[in-house]
Formats: structure tokens, C-alpha cells, sequence
């Protein structure tokens, strides 16, 4: 059978994502150190990508398929095919104010509304479906801030379990969607190694989440 | 002095490798007794709207004349095709058989290595032929003019538009939840499929292979359009079988090119390393009835850019080869003339040059030759080779610190 190279995101979905992929039979360190790749004992090649990245890696094709989080999957709109949900590292893409702006009880949105995030394309396509016209403050870190400061009226972030939301007095005025990690295909790829994707996805789904 | 965005420059030695394969795929279509055609790359706007459906708009160039007539780039060769035949050619007698190796263009939003604004197309039209011969020429082309330009273990996987239909009829999916799920089924989003809580219909999705295949998507079936269709697939494994190519063409039943120009048969064409295909293609019965010609067609077009990049990628480099010249000349048009009617490849230099300049000129061109005239005498000079060095990058003059 063909031998994969899957590209597995580092950060916070590693650990699930190692776990799953070992439960599938492939033998997945539980610490990636500072290797960038490595090829397992069955001969299937390993890339360790920053989970923004995951996705261009599967689309060019230097990776078979990968496991990365919907939310990535929105913000860099590539072309791959998601084969399964693999349930776990959920998490909501939501937008998120100051408590005392009381944007989430219905105060009503300042007419030149600025909004920051990490997720430029994904707050684009959110605010741009309703029509509503915002200012986008592409931002790399500590979102949080921004309203605090003054940057911004909202953001939007992801959360997880909201507890940085409460520390900084922000609350959810809308929750977007809700992500999971994804296994994800090349589509071309899918054609040329179908017989050894199929199994690893029959590997993938038959394990509980 | 740049370039915009998402189109390139041809150097020579590039070109000559593009026109390389250029001309091997003009081979393959004339052997199949193809015969070329070329057309505008300026169309009327409403034209390519009529022929590629109001969304496919959305990739398209776009300008006004100085009356504000629309117009647009091609995006693409087969609605100009179509255009042409259903205008000029309706006399002649059918099928038709038509060839293009043509410059296209779109408007990708962001464009990307395989997806560039400028891209070259080569491929066939075969119109006024319906069924499976016709359908079966298009493939057998494609996969013969990849093993021309050297990709001979090439896959094809192969499918119907016409099945996806049956299968959603036979497990009740209907109205717009069906455009929706043929959509999904596209992209393979098997997650979002899964919500339709539909088993046979996940289970399609993701079903790939030979005859075993066929027959397992037989079962859901019920139409006899699609019912037909998978006979149809049946029949082109066995030929392709036949030819040798039993282990490179399979069925893929989520391989759906786009929704609304396809009516039947389609393929595309990849290689195991690179992630996107090289070619594709399949039958457009309504696109020419949209002209007021009421005939079926099939086509089928290759990305010559694409096609360089597998090549490359496998070690089959564009050459830095430089085109060949016999022999440097200076002094005389006489010999320079004579040099040419022999058939040499002649560069002709200045005459009042050293005879270490033009040795200096010779080496840096490859030359191994120089025939220097001079008030009547003629002289010849051997020149030997010499590995030139370019850098990779050129060096372009900048300043970053003021940027």
C-alpha cells in the first residue's frame, strides 16, 4: 500500500491528535521536540506545521492529509476535502465585547464599528453576510486588549472555555460557529493513494472520540 | 517596471521547453486528425456569459470598449469554440473535430502556482458526436498526449454527472437539499454530507475504483440516464483495458467538474506527486444548443504550465540550453549568407572586433566556430567550451533600506 505523509498540527490539538493517530496504528511521538519530520517504523513521513499551515501543506500536496481545527480550515480557505470530525478540540469562533458596552444585551453597534482579530477572512465573511460594515484591525496576539485599549469595539476570537473572556470583563455578543478538528485530504491525492487514505480514515472514524 | 500579479515572462530557454511540449500535444491531436483552431482573446461579455453560466462570470477580466460594449478575456477555449462553430461552421459536415493551444485568462483573486491569470491550454473539441466513442476518443487522447511529453504513468480517474443524479434520486434526496448535497459531494465534505444522515449517500461519496464499484453504485441507482451512464463506465474500463491503460483509469463517482457545463462523461487526468490535475475533461451536450446549434460535444484541455511543473518536478528540467548557433561570422555577408544556405545557424558579429573579442563572443554564446573575413582573406577560428555561470537570482539593483 501507498505510504502517507500526514501533516500534524503542533500546538494545542497535538496531544488528541498524536493520540488518535497512534489509536489508528501509527506510531506517533508523544513529544515532537524540535523535529520538524519524522518517518515511522511503517515508513508513513510525519510533518510537525504550525496548525495555520496545515492546510497549505495538504492543498500543494507536499502533504497527503492532515489533521487541523475547522476554524483554520475557514480562516485560509483552502481547497481540501474534510473527511471526518474527529470530535475533539472543539472550540467557538465568536464575537465578544466589553460587559459595560452591553453589546450582548442589544446596545446598538456604533455606526464606523471596528472590529479586531486574528481571523481577518472569517470575520470578513461574517460581517460582510449580514451587510454590516465594519473596520477589520488585523491583529497577532492578545486580542483581549484591544477593546480594553480602545483599539477596537469587538473582536473576534476563538474560545474554548471562556475563561479569558471573564478575566478581562468580555463577553460573547454572538457565537459564529463552533469548530472541531478535522481529517483532511488532498483531493487529487485522495485519487492517487485512495486505497491507503481509506484505510487510515476507516482507522481515524472507527476509534471514539 | 513589474509585472502584475499572477502572470510571468517566458525567457528562451523556458519557452523552447514550453514550446517543446506544445508541439508534441499538437502532434498527438493531429494524429487523431484533429485540426487547430484559433480564436479572439477578446470575446463579447454576454458571449462567454451565455456559454459558462453567470458564477463562472465571476473569473473573468472584464472591460468596457470605448461604446461600453462588454467584453472579456477567454477563460477558457470551449465557449469561443463553441461560438465559432455555431456561427461559421454550421455547413460543415459532422462530427468536427477541433484543436487549440491558446493562451487563457482569470481573474484569481489570489493567485498561486497552477492557478496563475495567464495560463496556456491545450485541448480538443469533438462536436456533433453523442455516446461512448466519442467520450472514449476524448480520454484515450488525453492519455496518450501525456505519454507523449513523457508522463506515461499518468492515472485518469473517469465518472457521469448523470449518476450523482440517479443515486440522489434513489435515496430521496430531491430540489434544492440535492444541489446542495451534489455541492458537498464535489468537494468531498463528508462531514457535511454526514448531517443529511444518509449512509448510501456518504458511502458514494467516498467510493473509488473498477467494476466492483460500479456495481456497488448500481444498487442506489434507479434512473435510466444514470443506469445507462454506469453501463457506459463499464464499457470504457474494459476498452481502456484494452489498450494497456487497465491500471491507470478508475472510477471516481465524486469527480464532478463543473456542475453546470458537464452533462455526462468526464476526467481528469494526475500524477502521483503533484496535488492538483493536469488535464480534464467531458461532454457538454447543452453548452451548443446556448448558440442556437443543437449538437452534442465532448473536450477535453490540458494545463501546459501545470504540465511543465510535473515534468520538472520528476527531474526533467527546463534545459539551460541555449539555442544553437554554428558559427560567428564577421566581416562578410557573403560568407554569412553561405554559412546560412548550408544549413548552419549563423550569429553575425561587428566587424571591426578583435579577434580576442570575437572568441570572448563565441564562448559566452556556445559557439564552436568563427569565420572572420577580411579584405578578401578568410580566416577560421576553433573555439572550445566554456561552462557559463549566471546566477540563479538576477540581480536586479535595489535598496531595502529605503523602502
Amino acid at each position: 500500500m501507498d505510504r502517507l505523509t500526514i501533516a500534524i498540527p503542533k500546538g494545542s490539538l497535538y496531544r488528541d491528535a498524536a493520540k488518535r493517530l497512534r489509536a489508528a496504528g501509527i506510531d506517533v511521538p508523544t513529544d515532537v521536540g524540535r523535529r520538524l519530520t519524522v518517518v515511522t517504523s511503517d515508513g508513513t513521513t510525519l510533518l510537525f506545521v504550525r496548525p495555520a499551515d496545515v492546510p497549505a501543506y495538504v492543498e500543494f500536496g507536499a502533504a497527503d492529509c492532515g489533521i487541523v481545527g475547522k476554524d483554520v480550515l475557514w480562516e485560509t480557505d483552502r481547497n481540501v476535502a474534510e473527511l471526518a470530525d474527529l470530535g475533539f478540540g472543539y472550540c467557538r469562533l465568536v464575537v465578544a465585547g466589553r460587559r459595560i458596552d452591553r453589546y450582548h444585551e442589544g446596545a446598538p453597534l456604533p455606526t464606523f464599528l471596528r472590529v479586531a482579530t486574528k481571523f481577518s477572512h472569517s470575520a470578513e465573511t461574517f460581517f460582510a453576510e449580514r451587510d454590516l460594515p465594519v473596520e477589520l484591525i488585523p491583529l497577532h496576539g492578545s486580542v483581549e486588549l484591544a477593546p480594553l485599549a480602545g483599539l477596537a469595539d469587538l473582536i473576534v476570537d476563538l474560545v474554548a472555555t471562556g475563561t479569558t473572556l471573564r478575566e478581562h470583563d468580555l463577553v460573547v455578543v454572538e457565537e459564529i460557529a463552533a469548530s472541531t478538528a478535522r481529517f483532511v485530504v488532498n483531493p487529487v491525492r485522495f485519487r492517487a493513494k485512495y486505497d491507503a487514505l481509506i484505510a487510515l480514515l476507516d482507522r481515524l472514524a472507527s476509534v471514539p472520540a | 517596471m513589474r509585472l502584475p500579479a499572477g502572470v510571468r515572462d517566458w525567457l528562451p530557454h523556458e519557452l523552447a521547453r514550453k514550446r517543446e511540449i506544445e508541439q508534441q500535444m499538437r502532434a498527438v491531436f493531429g494524429r487523431w486528425a484533429y485540426e487547430e483552431v484559433q480564436s479572439p482573446i477578446v470575446e463579447r461579455f454576454d458571449v462567454l456569459e451565455r456559454g459558462l453560466g453567470e458564477e463562472a462570470t465571476e473569473l473573468l477580466f472584464q472591460f468596457n470598449d470605448r461604446r461600453s460594449t462588454a467584453l472579456a478575456l477567454r477563460p477558457e477555449m470551449t465557449t469561443p469554440i463553441a461560438r465559432l462553430v455555431s456561427t461559421r461552421m454550421r455547413e460543415a459536415p459532422l462530427p468536427l473535430r477541433l484543436a487549440y493551444v491558446a493562451p487563457v485568462f482569470r481573474y484569481y483573486e489570489q493567485p498561486q502556482e497552477g492557478r496563475m491569470r495567464e495560463l496556456t491550454q491545450a485541448g480538443t473539441e469533438l462536436i456533433g458526436a453523442a455516446g461512448i466513442d466519442a467520450d472514449a476518443e476524448s480520454l484515450f487522447m488525453a492519455i496518450e498526449a501525456l505519454a507523449e511529453i513523457g508522463l506515461r504513468d499518468a492515472r485518469f480517474d473517469i465518472n457521469d454527472a448523470r449518476i450523482v443524479d440517479g443515486v440522489l434520486d434513489g435515496v430521496g434526496i430531491g430540489g434544492d437539499e440535492a444541489r446542495s448535497a451534489k455541492h458537498l459531494i464535489k468537494a468531498r465534505n463528508l462531514v457535511a454530507l454526514r448531517q443529511l444522515d444518509c449512509p448510501p449517500l456518504t458511502e458514494f461519496a467516498l467510493r473509488r475504483g473498477g467494476h466492483e464499484a460500479i456495481a456497488a453504485v448500481r444498487a442506489i441507482c434507479r434512473t435510466a440516464p444514470s443506469l445507462e451512464a454506469l453501463d457506459a463506465l463499464d464499457s470504457v474500463l474494459d476498452r481502456a483495458a484494452a489498450l494497456g491503460y487497465g491500471d491507470r483509469v478508475a472510477v471516481d463517482f465524486a469527480l464532478l467538474r463543473d456542475l453546470e457545463y458537464y452533462t455526462g462523461f468526464q476526467f481528469e487526468g494526475y500524477v502521483e506527486e503533484i496535488g492538483f490535475s493536469l488535464c480534464g475533461g467531458g461532454r457538454y451536450d447543452t453548452l451548443l444548443p446556448k448558440f442556437g446549434y443543437d449538437v452534442p460535444a465532448v473536450g477535453w484541455t490540458a494545463g501546459v504550465e501545470r504540465l511543465l511543473i510535473a515534468l520538472e518536478r520528476r527531474g526533467k528540467h527546463v534545459q539551460r540550453r541555449r539555442h544553437r548557433v554554428d558559427v560567428l561570422v564577421a566581416g562578410s555577408d557573403v560568407v554569412a549568407a553561405r554559412e546560412r544556405a548550408a544549413g548552419n545557424v549563423v550569429r553575425f558579429a561587428a566587424a571591426e572586433h578583435s579577434d580576442e573579442a570575437l572568441v570572448e563572443e563565441a564562448r559566452a554564446h556556445g559557439i564552436p566556430r568563427i569565420v572572420i573575413a577580411n579584405n578578401g582573406a578568410i580566416r577560421e577560428l576553433r573555439v572550445g567550451a566554456r561552462a557559463e555561470k549566471t546566477p540563479p537570482i538576477p540581480r536586479t539593483p535595489s535598496n531595502w533600506d529605503a523602502r
